[in-house]
């Protein structure tokens, strides 16, 4: 089956992608023009009705969140944008907002109408300057238009400055306001109280474009693809040992041995062309061996027999000549030098697994690392250090991957 | 010293002059600054917080949170990607490399988390933009660019 192409624009798309052609090219005039013609109410439910989740992780109903937004009391609401895509091995927001800037920014405004908020924030990661260009370039194309401004939302930029955990949602929000970007302690949801106490709408890039390609369309054209759990399409961002590493767009409940072979995504294994794992969902992300990626599809519950998440999207490919132990190395190095410091779980534990990893412990203390795992699980304040340990879990639960 | 730190409020003012003064600006205002110099001294921070009219301390939390204005070599910096697929593709190598040939030139190599582009590794952030499958040539190319820069 070919690549579908809805978030990610036709290859025959040839306008600038930050231009007014390409914002009717896309059809983004016409959602605009339907989203304002329905009533709140009547979006939400239609957000709702398509089955959209939240793609940066964490699968929540995105209809749900808005809803909860809309009921929150507060005398301001805000829209924000999360494109601080740091997450070790994932880079689909970076492609679709480099392609195809508007989409995200139209699914903005769309969720601005819905829940009644008059200001919208997009935090874009540091590092990505060529993709906030974009955003730039889209943001001036959309107040050209008319649609952002003095009488509708008022959109504002913000870069982030390299950290990993500003992507946590209430991270992302302390750094708007100008503080340590350090997570705060949930409840309260950002949905009730986000930024500055106020209700606060908080989405990943693709979500917001799924919104736009949904209102530019209907429920029905929306739920064409995808599975019986899951409509739609998800973005993947494909690296490691495949012949052709890229972000690719496919409907949910798709093979996963196909997404790796199909001559038009993956194109089969590259390295020693034997398949050793993959490790899908980001840096928190859990292994996979040969045997279960041949018997997964990319779904949730598919997925989930196996303890492992679609997450952000993320699937890197290990060739079978990769010591996974020294991915996990890297991984553990990683949360240990981004772990913001702020609670003592997160920032002992990230740094003990470490030190346990260097020393031989997958081997020698197993039973310590599942402890020091479980008491981050249960303890840390966000997701960075209540996730850290999946991946290592996920190989300790795997010991023939660890053979290399 | 003195005059130093009046020389370095008058640019930053300069530098925030459109920025309203609420705290909210405060990290496009660290941006600005450390653009300007590469660097995030004493002095920039006392003068951002006169500008900005945050407290000192609470500035330097903010500064100090964020890898990206840890540069306190002040040359301009380049990311080397170290992480997992960039490492995959040599990236340990070319961080070395560029180690070895940045050595008494007004640019400083790193090493860097993921940033993002592991479909096209290797990957560096030249500070301004992110350029993929880099080989160690074009990183040296890059070095002595900016050297004559």
């Amino acid at each position: 089956m070919p690549e579908v192409r809805r978030l990610l624009p036709e290859s025959t798309c040839r306008s600038d992608p930050a231009s007014p052609a390409r914002f009717t090219e896309r059809g983004w005039d016409r959602a605009m023009e339907r989203a304002l013609s329905m009533d709140p109410d009547e979006i939400i439910a239609d957000v709702k009705a398509s089955g959209i989740k939240g793609r940066g992780g964490a699968a929540f109903p995105t209809g749900v969140k808005w809803e909860s937004v809309k009921k929150a009391l507060g005398d301001m609401r805000y829209v924000v944008m999360n494109a601080d895509e740091s997450e070790l091995g994932t880079f689909k927001d970076r492609a679709l907002l480099q392609q195809d800037p508007l989409g995200a920014l139209v699914g903005v405004l769309i969720a601005a109408h819905a829940v009644d908020a008059q200001k919208a924030y997009c935090y874009i990661r540091g590092e990505y300057r060529q993709a906030e260009g974009r955003l730039k370039d889209a943001l001036g194309t959309l107040r050209q238009l008319g649609w952002v401004g003095p009488n509708g939302v008022d959109i504002e930029i913000r870069r982030g400055a390299g950290a990993y955990i500003a992507g946590e949602e209430t991270a992302l929000l302390n750094s708007i306001e100008g503080k340590r970007a350090e997570p705060r302690v949930k409840p309260p949801f950002p949905t009730n109280q986000g930024l500055w106490g106020r209700p606060t709408l908080i989405q990943n890039v693709e979500t917001l474009a799924n919104v736009a390609v949904l209102l530019a369309h209907d429920v029905n054209w929306f739920k064409e693809y995808g599975s019986s759990d899951t409509s739609g399409t998800k973005l993947i961002g494909l690296s490691g040992h495949v012949r052709r590493p890229g972000v690719y767009e496919v409907p949910f409940g798709y093979p996963l041995a196909n997404l790796l072979n199909d001559s038009d995504l993956g194109g089969g294994v590259a390295g020693s062309q034997r398949l050793g794992a993959i490790l899908i969902g980001g840096a928190a992300g859990t292994f996979l061996s040969s045997d279960e990626i041949n018997d997964s599809v990319l779904d949730y519950a598919s997925l989930a027999r196996y303890g492992a998440n679609i997450g952000s999207g993320a699937l890197m490919v290990f060739d079978d000549t990769v010591d996974l132990r020294w991915v996990l190395r890297k991984l553990a190095r990683f949360f240990s030098d981004e772990s913001c410091g702020q609670c003592v779980p997160c920032r002992i534990g990230t740094r003990r697994v470490l030190e346990l990893i260097e020393h031989g412990g997958l081997t020698t203390r197993q039973d310590d690392l599942r402890e020091l795992s479980q008491a981050m699980r249960d303890a840390s304040i966000c997701g960075l250090g209540q996730t850290a340990p999946v991946a290592l879990l996920s190989l300790l639960d795997r010991p023939d991957l660890i053979q290399g | 010293m003195h005059t130093e730190q009046a020389a370095i409020n008058v640019r930053v003012s300069a530098l925030l002059e459109d920025l309203p003064k609420e705290r909210s600006q405060l990290l496009p205002a660290l941006w600005r600054v450390f653009e300007e110099y590469w660097l995030l001294e004493p002095e920039m921070i006392e003068a951002i917080s006169n500008a900005m009219g945050v407290p000192y301390a609470e500035v330097y939390g903010v500064a100090s949170f964020y890898a990206l204005f840890d540069n306190p070599e002040g040359c301009r910096p380049i990311y080397v990607c170290t992480d997992v697929m960039c490492a995959l593709r040599g990236s340990e190598d070319l961080l070395k490399s560029g180690q070895v040939g940045a050595k008494g030139t007004p640019v400083s190599i790193k090493g860097a988390p993921c940033l993002g582009y592991c479909d096209e590794a290797p990957a560096l952030f030249d500070g301004k933009v992110t350029k993929t499958q880099v080989t160690q040539d074009a990183l040296a190319q890059l070095i002595r660019g900016e050297k004559h820069a």
